[in-house]
């Protein structure tokens, strides 16, 4: 097949737009685990809760913008509800009961969605504003696609504001750094994180409701989205936001470029990469010391 | 000489936990470290066991350069240390404790023999706890040693590994007097009747300098001094660094 | 001290706590039990179960005993499961050869495993062991369609045994007692493992990793041979299951596999030896009864298991071994 720039570059955005659901994905799952230390086996849920909720509430209020929001904040809640009923009485156990928690939920929450919702997958239309593609030469450029490659960097910098500049932002840093210590300054750790879990299961919920008009929305639509999650995170380094950030840019492009060239390995593209990058650098391309 | 480390030095970043320091021990000797809070007793001690690499210089046994080598080489090598917080395998019996760190000289791949069925090991297993003095009490679960106990327990895994050489790191913290006096008897059998070669560090003097052949003063990382005991005590710089003006040189 | 003495103390001294003998004990009974199985349950149920609860030893070897925690054993299973019938449908070879190539698929994949992850603590070790598995399930599914017949499932002829002696294994009491003895070696072999040298360093890397490492033990080839040992064990079991469903499917190496042996050694007690074999039964039983009542099973699976961490985080085998404990310590001194 013949590659013109033109195509290339479709693909490039459409890698990119990719990667921007897998950057919200792994950003919420990074930061999570920093904070929590917990591998949240249910992220995956999360971003499928986001996608029905979204197909709900823009039936309710028939504006996709309005529907986006309210999804991202009840599904937020879901998630705190979630973090602070049952999640919270497991820290500080065995690493691995929180995780079977999560896993738990993963089971649990898409038998639900599937008993309400059937199995029938929802249809979630683009907005008005977004649909179709603008020209520009030769180039096709999906509106939609752009939206989300401009969100992306959006939610990045304001997520880089958040922890940096903001008050909370520094104590989440803190407390990822050093529970203890934080608790001694006087601050109540636990609110922080039922904070920092809101904010994780936040971002995998936008990561769903913005891919809920391009996807199919099933029940299990989010399973393997936990998994993918997990390999940008492993590739982008355990701990590191900014890895998870490259990470899920660079999966993009992998699965764009591979869907187009040799479709068949779409899938296991995902897995070759982490494990090439495993291989040239074990700790992922920024992960820590010590924190693996 | 046993063991020795030439122009040893650990830098974390600007720290520079341990600078320059020339140590060396011979065969069946007694070493203390001793010196004030942050001196660097304990870099110094974790770069001879191998938890630390050093930044420069290198540390040498038995004419072998183990500076790069890591914790379970030099432990296979001879060199054996114990924890200053106590580290044993709290759920296992202390015979179990002892016989385990026993078996990583005999055996630790081997899937099929049963593991109590080497009566060689289970025979060391019982010298040594009589050694340590607890040989009554090893169907105990480790746990519920009183707190000197298990520090005769620490001694006991580290001997168990057949050291040539054995670091000890504040075998005596937390221990009342009485407790302190028996240890320190015990250790200095050790030396006498295991012909052990053994390296201390110790935050009580009287330890020190009662069972010591030569003692090494660090300082802000560096060494201040090194002889024995009876010249450290008398010694007045060091007096001025750790023991404060003005006091007693120790008595044997 | 003389000689004599000291053999006198050696034999005075009990080595094996209560727990360990306790779990003999029960090994031996769970192991009469299956003798009994096929007439309690219907034949495929219990062979399903012989199955499993080999899987889900296997599954424990790594996560309770060795404290790794794995998310990708539907890799050992489902590589051991096409390994057996691959080399049957392509080398037209026999039965004991299809399990020892099964053994070698699942081994294999787990030394990869191993050599990728091997030092990696906790969440890390688990994402990439599912990652793994993953990649393994999508490469059965297309890009090796040709060789695993993907979807479809790669389909066995009827097998028979003709060593030592014969036997039908389309029969299902001959296969399910075929499939026994095999899953009952391979417990007697585990608790061997377990009892053995390598068994006793995995518990000390278990009680303090830190501790035992500065003894001597090399804690990164003792993990690497345990992942390896995981793998072998489940490779076996997949290669039972392959002649057991008469196929190799995809399914097998889908991640909910993996999933469901994580619930199901949990369920029976993730620190004790034959827990994961008796929270296999009672997991695979429930799921038969209550799956013809109710299409929710998902849904009553889920809430059950989080239910189990909060409450009875033990399992069943775990609490019963833990009340016992409890009852036995006024009498200890």
């Amino acid at each position: 097949m013949e590659l013109s720039w033109e195509i290339i570059l479709m693909q490039v955005i459409m890698g990119l737009a990719l990667g921007a659901i897998y950057v919200l994905l792994a950003s919420g799952l990074s930061i999570i685990f920093g904070l929590l230390d917990v591998l949240n086996f249910a992220h995956g849920t999360f971003y499928m809760l986001g996608a029905y909720a979204t197909f709900v509430a823009i039936s309710l209020c028939g504006n996709f913008w309005v529907g986006i929001i309210a999804a991202v904040v009840i599904v937020s809640l879901i998630g705190a509800l979630f973090e602070m009923t049952l999640l919270k009485r497991l820290y500080g156990t065995d690493q691995i009961y929180p995780l079977l928690m999560c896993f738990g939920l993963s089971i649990f929450l898409p038998d639900i969605i599937k008993m309400i919702f059937g199995l029938v997958g929802k249809v979630v239309d683009y907005p008005s504003l977004l649909q179709g593609a603008t020209f520009v030469d030769n180039l096709i450029l999906p509106k939609y696609r752009i939206f989300l490659v401009v969100l992306m960097a959006v939610v990045l910098l304001a997520l880089y504001l958040f922890m940096k500049k903001t008050s909370i932002g520094m104590i989440i840093r803190a407390a990822t750094r050093d529970r203890l210590m934080v608790n001694c300054l006087g601050i109540n750790v636990s609110r922080v994180w039922t904070v920092g879990f809101m904010l994780g299961v936040g971002l995998a919920a936008l990561a769903g409701a913005v891919a809920a008009p391009m996807v199919q929305t099933i029940p299990n639509m989010g399973d393997e989205m936990t998994i993918e999650a997990f390999v940008v995170v492993v590739i982008g380094g355990l701990g590191s936001l900014g890895g998870a950030a490259l990470g899920g840019l660079i999966l993009g492009q992998v699965v764009s470029f591979v869907s187009l060239l040799a479709p068949d390995w779409s899938n296991v593209s995902i897995f070759l990469t982490m494990a090439l990058i495993l291989v040239l650098r074990p700790r992922g391309l920024f992960g820590e010391e010590g924190r693996d | 000489m046993l063991l020795q480390t030439n122009g040893v030095c650990k830098y974390f970043g600007g720290l520079k936990a341990v600078d320059q320091v020339d140590f060396s021990i011979e065969q069946g000797k007694l070493k203390s470290i001793i010196g004030p809070n942050g001196a660097g007793k304990t870099t110094f001690f974790n770069l001879v066991s191998g938890l630390y690499k050093p930044t420069h210089g290198q540390v040498t046994f038995q004419g072998k350069d183990v500076s790069h080598a890591s914790m379970n080489e030099r432990s296979q090598l001879g060199i054996t240390k114990t924890y200053q917080i106590t580290s044993i395998f709290p759920r296992l019996s202390v015979f179990e404790n002892v016989r385990l760190s026993a078996q990583s000289r005999v055996s630790m791949f081997n899937s099929w023999r049963k593991a109590y069925s080497y009566s060689a090991m289970n025979n060391r297993t019982m010298e040594i706890l009589e050694h340590v003095g607890l040989a009554d009490q090893q169907g105990r679960t480790a746990s519920e040693l009183s707190h000197g106990e298990k520090r005769y327990l620490e001694i006991g895994i580290a001997l168990a590994t057949e050291p040539t050489i054995l670091l000890l790191d504040e075998p005596t913290a937390g221990m009342s007097p009485a407790e302190t006096v028996e240890a320190t008897h015990l250790i200095r059998k050790l030396s006498n009747e295991l012909k052990l070669t053994i390296i201390l560090i110790e935050h009580d003097i009287s330890v020190v300098m009662g069972i010591s052949d030569e003692v090494m003063v660090l300082h802000e990382g560096k060494k201040l001094a090194e002889d024995t005991p009876e010249k450290i005590s008398a010694n007045e710089t060091v007096q001025n660094v750790y023991l404060g003006k003005g006091a007693e040189p120790c008595s044997r | 001290m003389n000689a004599k003495k000291q053999t006198n103390e050696v034999a005075a001294y009990k080595p094996h706590s209560w727990q360990t003998a306790l779990e003999f004990r029960a090994m031996w009974a769970v192991l009469a039990l299956g003798i009994v199985l096929p007439f309690l349950v219907s034949k495929p149920l219990a062979t399903e179960i012989m199955i499993y609860a080999l899987f889900a030893l296997a599954f424990n070897l790594l996560l309770g005993h060795t404290g790794m925690i794995s998310f990708g054993h539907a890799g050992y299973l489902g590589v051991g499961s096409y390994a057996g019938a691959m080399v049957v449908f392509y080398g037209g070879v026999g039965v004991w050869v299809s399990l020892l190539a099964a053994m070698a698929g699942g081994a294999l994949v787990a030394a990869v495993v191993g050599l990728l992850a091997v030092k990696r603590k906790g969440a890390y070790f688990a994402m990439i062991s599912l990652a793994i598995a993953q990649m393994l399930y999508f490469l059965a599914l297309s890009p090796f369609k040709r060789w695993t017949e993907g979807e479809d499932s790669l389909k066995l002829p009827p097998l028979s045994v003709d060593f030592p002696f014969h036997l039908n294994l389309s029969d299902q009491t001959q296969l399910y007692f075929f499939v026994f003895v095999i899953v009952a070696l391979a417990v007697l072999a585990q608790w061997r493992l377990l009892n053995s040298p390598f068994g006793h360093a995995l518990k000390g890397i278990r009680e303090n990793e830190d501790r035992i490492r500065a003894c001597g033990f090399n804690i990164t080839r003792i993990k690497f041979l345990s992942i390896i040992y995981s793998g072998l064990f489940s490779g076996l079991a997949g290669g039972l299951l392959a002649i057991y469903l008469g196929a190799a499917s995809v399914t097998t190496l889908f991640w909910m596999t993996s999933g469901v042996v994580v619930m199901q050694t949990v369920l029976g007690g993730t620190h004790t030896f034959m827990g994961p074999f008796i929270g296999t039964m009672v997991f695979l039983y429930l799921r038969n009864n209550i799956s013809n009542y109710t299409d929710r099973w998902e849904m009553w699976v889920g809430a059950m298991f989080m239910a189990l961490i909060l409450l009875f985080p033990e399992g069943i085998w775990g609490t019963v071994m833990q009340k016992i404990g409890e009852r036995r310590r006024p009498s200890a001194s």
